[in-house]
């Protein structure tokens, strides 16, 4: 009889799943030291929650330090380099999305569905 | 295998000077970065012009990839002589993504290589270590967002064998995806990425959904926006038209006097959550493409009835 494939249940990650700077360093694969440069240039930000004392990251701002990490490593960027570039690559990426749903709505404005 | 022309690659000659082929590089590098570029086959360029540069900037494997590409590049499938053996040992390292699981087996099999060293960073260097984070990406269709669904996911995982090498595995796995998932929001499977090593836990899986686009919807955040065509009659005079949601047909109230551009909120229609969002539908006048001849003299009495009405006074013509 052949065995049934489980199905996985999933987390849904939100503002409160965080990182500490250890776990956070562990994830990306970076040295703390890169993480502070990153944070002194504004490329990432920890999460403020209130009274909280230690560095806290959350989801997007480890996607934010992979990136970062692959742009610096494939390009040879320095840190003021990969903020400004990725600063750039954020505009570009919602000016993208704001094309394609303008086109989207042009195009049934045109009535060419 | 097919032989690579690495030269062609980086779009340089046989005797380019390695500065130049340092420019090469770097040039396409940038053009071709997953990160930065938008073309459908950017990561499969991003290698290749990676994997290039890996041989070329290196006198030693240029000298014995030059060698081979007289021997291998006369068409045809390429394999390397009998009882070759690279002197140039590959680890890794250096300023590309030099990493030989990314390489192609051409490559491999002119270098070896056999997959390359883990560690190198900070947390690494422990005995016991977490096994990596996978990222992944899903496309979801609209419906599936809104309604939740069950999806295969298929990802890579980098795995250590017993000889310490590093080797990639393809998994699927079955997963429940939860119901009003949003562009760009993410779901974890913990424990699902790579195994641990020395009694590390294993990594977890991080998935990133992102939503197809829709004839009809388009998204924004929460909300769902629809463009419906309604005709001038009930533009004029108001009407309930049956209006289209991801959810099924609901009846909405057009107030009289609508302009094309009008948007009617269908609260609580948009995609569901804590905070459900809404559907807005957006009003569009349409014509019907012909008229009968009483419309057109309908049309004419209408035109006469309200001869204080400019449209393009707002252009001041």
């Amino acid at each position: 009889m052949a065995k049934s494939e489980p199905i996985y249940d999933v987390e849904l990650i939100d503002a409160h799943t965080t990182f500490t700077l250890r776990e956070f360093c562990e994830r990306g694969e970076v040295h703390a030291e890169f993480v502070i440069k990153l944070v002194n240039y504004g490329v990432i930000s920890p999460v403020e929650e209130g009274e909280v004392r230690e560095w806290c990251f959350d989801l997007p701002a480890l996607a934010r330090l992979r990136k970062a990490q692959r742009l610096q490593r494939d390009l040879d960027l320095n840190v003021p380099g990969l903020a400004m570039s990725l600063d750039l690559l954020d505009d570009v990426q919602s000016l993208r999305r704001e094309v394609e749903r303008l086109n989207h709505q042009l195009r049934q404005l045109m009535g060419d569905w | 295998m097919e032989f690579k022309d690495y030269y062609a690659t980086l779009g340089v000659s046989e005797s380019a000077a390695p500065e130049e082929i340092k420019k090469a590089y770097r040039k396409l590098a940038r053009k071709y970065h997953p990160d930065v570029s938008k073309e459908a086959d950017a990561d499969e360029k991003f290698k290749d012009v990676g994997e290039a540069y890996e041989v070329l900037k290196d006198p030693e494997k240029r000298a014995e990839y030059d060698q081979l590409r007289q021997y291998g590049s006369q068409g045809g499938q390429f394999e390397p002589p009998p009882g070759w053996e690279s002197a140039a040992h590959f680890g890794g390292g250096g300023y590309t993504h030099a990493d030989a699981r990314g390489f192609s087996d051409f490559f491999e099999s002119i270098f070896g290589g056999g997959g390359g060293q883990r560690g190198g960073f900070g947390f690494r260097h422990q005995a016991s270590m977490r096994g990596e984070d996978v990222h992944a990406r899903l496309s979801l269709f609209l419906e599936e967002a809104f309604h939740g669904c069950e999806k295969q996911v298929q990802f890579t995982v980098h795995e250590m064998d017993e000889h310490g090498h590093v080797r990639a595995r393809q998994k699927t796995l079955k997963v429940k995806i939860p119901q009003g998932m949003r562009e760009g929001q993410h779901i974890r499977l913990k424990g699902q990425g790579a195994p641990g090593i020395g009694g590390g836990e294993a990594g977890d899986l991080f998935i990133e959904v992102e939503l197809a686009p829709h004839p009809h919807f388009t998204i924004e955040g929460r909300d769902i926006f629809v463009t419906v065509p309604i005709s001038p009659w009930e533009a004029a005079l108001g009407a309930t038209i049956t209006v289209p949601t991801v959810d099924g047909r609901v009846n909405v109230k057009v107030p009289k006097g609508s302009s094309s551009g009008r948007k009617l909120r269908l609260k609580g229609k948009g995609l569901p959550g804590k905070h459900p969002g809404d559907e807005i539908a957006v009003l569009q006048i349409v014509m019907p493409e012909q008229h009968s001849e009483k419309a057109a003299e309908l049309y004419a009495k209408l035109a006469e009835a309200e001869p204080a009405f400019n449209p393009r006074s707002k252009l001041g013509v």
